[in-house]
């Protein structure tokens, strides 16, 4: 027998008490996995979104917080054409559109000229012409979650369009997305002649001097901000809010794991003063004590974030079934974070078990040979 | 010359509650090795605290404690005392009741330098000497009182101390458990030539020790070698 077995028969022997601090420990690392790889899926979605349709600069109007808030001109299109190093710009507008079923999804509303439309990937039809109106690319996704094919309708603000192409993009924001004609789009939204975005592709992407004089020019033109791809979001209010109360809350619930680690190794310790005077009283050092109790504190710990994993990572796959969220991001938990986590409150868990510890070789030894 | 006491006591006193409770008032006492010494006396005497105090698991508030000469002050002093040289026997046995008679008494040896082999040979060495042998993978539940006092009693020897300090080791035996304990314990303190200082109420169990120390109110009345039955008639 060694310090582990014996920690190990200590936590057996209060078998329910011991496996509810592991569930405990579990939710609080599966809470923290699911809800923090939320707020980074969020961001990492996006980014994915716009990677995939070859945009290297966003431009959007500066200042306005909500991520679909701001208009720019669409006439601005052709003067930003023109800057040194700019290969390409495309406009599009964006908002979530009532559909068919009381169901909202994504529209885009892309502009004819725009090279969004060079390179859509299709699962099934085609891309529309270019002077066809109240015509739609849908997601491969969303199309099958409302049972459309090419060739149906799909209602978009109480308008038809005819799908023309099933579109068969990997990020999962594309997958669940609607587009749709500028024109048609900006009528429906009382929007003429704005668009939500601007996507630039740059002639040479890897120069990182020239996008940065392409951003400074357009800068100074209007008051517009310019940012990559993993940028989009660093000043959004809706995302930085979301971003705030999941971080917030991931941490609460592993703080209320430690907490429970720290009460269950507490009472242990109060109920157990006998023991502990035994192991006193028969040559125990207060270091070899306060190491015992710690093992246990450790084993609760590591128990529960192995548990804690497996929770967390089906914790991501329930809530990316969830279709108000699943449409448009994927909570896909990273090795990084899954290790980080479990570490985390490993460490925390053995912090949390030293207070008892301490508390455990303050008590008397005398306790164990009074008299009970 | 004098052969130099195992343990001393020079003026111990003990005091609870501030000096309310005095349960020892200036004891002096000297125990050589190999003896066997019963402390009797009234419930709340102080052959408990008496105990305590030489184990160090209760701190004299007064006096000093020498272990072969040499005062013990610290509290990590009486730490490696109870592991290495001081062995205790419970009335209550006091063993883990989720480890297995071998395991509460592989206990004792945590901190020792033997290798778990050799931990595991001396365990089987101590629950034979205590016959306990196929006893060995059983749960203190699953033994009879009498079993359970000699796990405490191999625990307690495990280390080979030479002081075992027992109190009322037979209190929650019946007689035939009880006297078997008592032989146990006697024949393994002159096996070994250790010290058996063993609190007592029973006058029968008193007086198989070679010497008696009578308490009242934390004091030592009498000290004295125990006189033999026939002796005591005439």
């Amino acid at each position: 027998m060694n310090h582990l077995e014996f920690a190990f028969r200590n936590l057996q022997r209060r078998r329910a008490r011991s496996l509810l601090t592991i569930l405990g420990v579990a939710f609080a690392v599966g809470s923290f996995i699911t809800l923090y790889g939320l707020s980074r899926s969020v961001h990492e979605n996006v980014e994915r979104s716009f990677d995939e349709h070859g945009t290297d600069l966003t431009v959007k109007r500066r200042g306005i917080a909500e991520p679909f808030g701001g208009t720019i001109p669409e006439t601005l299109i052709p003067e930003i054409a023109k800057i040194p190093g700019v290969a390409a710009v495309s406009g599009q507008l964006i908002t979530f559109a009532a559909t068919d079923n009381d169901d909202n999804v994504l529209a885009a509303g892309w502009a004819p000229a725009g090279f969004y439309w060079t390179n859509v990937p299709l699962k099934d039809g085609r891309v529309p012409s270019r002077d066809e109106r109240r015509v739609a690319l849908v997601g491969y996704d969303i199309a099958r979650t409302l049972g459309k094919k090419v060739g149906d309708e799909i209602t978009l603000l109480g308008e038809k369009f005819r799908i023309v192409g099933l579109t068969d993009y990997h990020s999962i924001i594309n997958r669940n997305q609607v587009i749709v004609k500028l024109a048609d789009l900006q009528e429906l939204t009382f929007r003429t002649g704005a668009v939500t975005f601007l996507s630039i592709k740059l002639e040479h992407p890897d120069d990182q001097a020239e996008a940065g004089r392409v951003a400074q020019t357009i800068e100074s033109m209007e008051k517009l901000s310019v940012s990559r791809s993993e940028g989009m979001l660093r000043n959004d209010s809706l995302f930085g809010l979301l971003t705030a109360v999941s971080t917030s809350m991931a941490w609460v619930a592993l703080l209320m794991g430690v907490l429970m680690v720290l009460n269950t190794l507490l009472m242990a310790v109060l109920e157990r003063t006998r023991e502990i005077g035994i192991l006193s009283a028969i040559g125990w050092s207060k270091e070899r004590i306060m190491g015992a109790l710690v093992i246990e504190g450790f084993i609760l710990s590591a128990v529960g974030s192995i548990v804690g994993i497996v929770l967390g990572v089906a914790g991501s796959k329930l809530l990316s079934a969830i279709p108000a969220i699943g449409r448009y991001v994927a909570v896909e938990p990273t090795l990084p974070l899954i290790a980080a986590t479990a570490l985390a409150a490993i460490a925390l868990g053995i912090l949390g078990s030293f207070y008892p510890a301490f508390v455990a070789t303050r008590a008397s030894p005398a306790a164990a040979l009074e008299r009970a | 010359m004098a052969s130099q006491p195992l343990i001393a006591l020079e003026h111990v006193g003990h005091e609870f509650d501030g000096g309310r409770i005095v349960a020892l008032r200036d004891i002096n006492l000297n125990f050589g090795g190999g003896e066997s010494v019963a402390v009797v006396g009234a419930s709340g005497s102080g052959k408990t605290t008496l105990i305590l105090v030489m184990c160090g698991i209760r701190i004299p508030t007064k006096g000093i404690l020498r272990w072969k000469g040499e005062p013990v002050t610290s509290l990590r002093q009486w730490t490696d005392l109870r592991r290495s040289e001081i062995g205790i026997v419970f009335q209550d046995f006091n063993l883990f009741p989720t480890l297995t008679a071998s395991e509460n008494v592989e206990v004792a040896m945590f901190g020792s330098s033997a290798s778990s082999s050799e931990r595991r040979r001396q365990v089987e060495e101590a629950l034979e000497t205590v016959g306990l042998t196929d006893r060995a993978t059983h749960l203190p539940q699953e033994l009879s009182g009498g079993e359970r006092q000699r796990v405490a009693i191999a625990r307690s020897i495990i280390n080979n101390p030479k002081l075992i300090l027992a109190d009322e080791p037979t209190g929650n035996l019946d007689s035939v458990n009880a006297s078997a304990i008592l032989d146990l314990l006697f024949d393994l303190q002159r096996a070994r030539g250790a010290t058996l200082v063993m609190v007592s109420h029973a006058p029968d169990q008193a007086g198989r020790c070679a010497r008696q120390l009578n308490m009242k109110d934390g004091k030592v009345m009498t000290d004295r070698p125990t006189v033999p039955a026939r002796e005591e008639a005439l």
